[in-house]
């Protein structure tokens, strides 16, 4: 006698092979048995008609946002009075061992984002076109490299914070070109949703918090700026 | 993205079939996953490395479930009186609507109670052996094959009349 808890199991692959023939033998014999069965297997059917489809959907775009740990999460930058970040010692340390580390990996083939020249980082290529030009209030979701804010330095140079796959970072624009005030090495996904408005790197947008003179620039003022070639003040 | 995240990432498709199966429509499963995710990165150091991630995950999936009709349910109590009325109203209206709105399968899923609900959508959805359906939900074999049969009846019954 085959009862329905062990239909069940045969039609959910429960069964060893013994249970299976014994099955099988049953229902071979046994119509009602057999339509029994077939109701079973129906309803396997049934649902996975219904919910296969849901695995054969493309992700939501926020779940994959959810599990990329490379995007630094929204964190305000915190002011430390009294400590300017360029007196913390562990901060330029971290920064300069950066630097080294960009030295031997992007400056030795000339074609990488950075130059050195009378012995400072120059951005070059495209870096230094996308400083030129790229508005942060109108740039590409895609866009390679991004820009964060566009501020004047109490100096009177006009320097804008960037990221990329590859770093984030500080320029000022001087006489020589775009120069690189600090690096840090950049997140891999600068194309995803989650975006810390100055800069993704905290070090950078804490950099570029010490190093302004007033207001980061609004649209209009990054406008203008671009349009006077980010001359000095 | 980390080999942990990189799993999950993989899961996915899975866990969504699964909390489709679980709630009541699609938004939901989402917002189920959603919460599902969020533990699950909270509680990352909980999973120890090598062993099965995907019921892990499914673990937490259906914990999370539990939570949010557990909250449902409280949350159709605290109505305070001066609303009620109203309340059930709109409540009874909008269940109307989804029911309207739900696929002859999901209204049949819909009716089961959750117990029978969560080993249908584990062993008939998933294909897990029962084996590891019953240690996921942390009850004997014999628990679970007694639910799986009355909630395979049910829904065969409420399927096979439509």
């Amino acid at each position: 006698m085959i009862d329905d808890d062990v239909l069940m199991a045969y039609a959910d692959g429960e069964l060893d092979e013994i249970g299976r023939a014994r099955v099988e033998r049953a229902v071979a014999a046994d119509p009602t048995l057999r339509a029994r069965l077939e109701q079973q297997q129906r309803l396997r059917a049934t649902l996975a008609a219904f919910y296969g489809p849901t695995a054969e959907e493309e992700v939501p775009e926020r779940f994959r946002a959810m599990l990329d740990t490379n995007v630094v999460p929204f964190a305000p930058v915190r002011a430390r009075p009294g400590r300017p970040l360029w007196q913390s010692f562990a901060a330029l340390a971290a920064t300069l061992v950066l630097g080294l580390a960009l030295g031997r990996t992007l400056l030795s083939p000339a074609a990488g984002p950075v130059a050195v020249e009378n012995g400072t980082m120059i951005a070059q290529g495209p870096l230094a076109a996308s400083l030129d030009t790229q508005l942060a209030s109108a740039q590409a979701p895609d866009a390679a490299t991004r820009i964060g804010t566009s501020f004047a330095a109490a100096d009177g140079r006009l320097c804008r914070t960037f990221d990329s796959a590859a770093m984030a970072g500080l320029a000022c624009k001087g006489d020589q070109g775009w120069q690189l005030i600090m690096t840090a090495a950049g997140h891999a996904a600068p194309q995803s949703g989650y975006r810390q408005a100055g800069s993704a790197n905290p070090l950078v947008a804490q950099a570029a918090q010490e190093l302004m003179a007033g207001e980061p620039f609004d649209a209009a003022a990054e406008l203008r700026a671009r349009d006077s070639g980010w001359r000095h003040r | 993205m980390q080999a942990f995240e990189r799993e999950l990432l993989t899961l996915l498709p899975r866990l969504r079939r699964f909390a489709r199966a679980l709630a009541r429509d699609s938004a939901d499963a989402d917002d189920l996953v959603q919460a599902a995710l969020e533990r699950a990165l909270k509680a990352r150091a909980q999973w120890a490395p090598g062993t099965r991630l995907d019921s892990w995950m499914m673990k937490i999936v259906r914990n999370c479930w539990i939570d949010e009709m557990r909250s449902r349910t409280r949350r159709a109590r605290t109505f305070v009186p001066e609303e009620e009325g109203e309340a059930v109203g709109s409540e009874a209206h909008r269940e109307i609507e989804i029911r309207a709105e739900m696929h002859a399968v999901e209204r049949a899923m819909d009716s089961l109670t959750p117990d029978q609900r969560e080993v249908i959508a584990l062993v008939l959805v998933e294909g897990l052996a029962y084996r590891e359906a019953a240690d996921l939900l942390d009850i004997p074999i014999g628990t679970l094959t007694s639910r799986l049969t009355r909630g395979r009846q049910a829904l065969a019954q409420m399927l096979e009349a439509a």
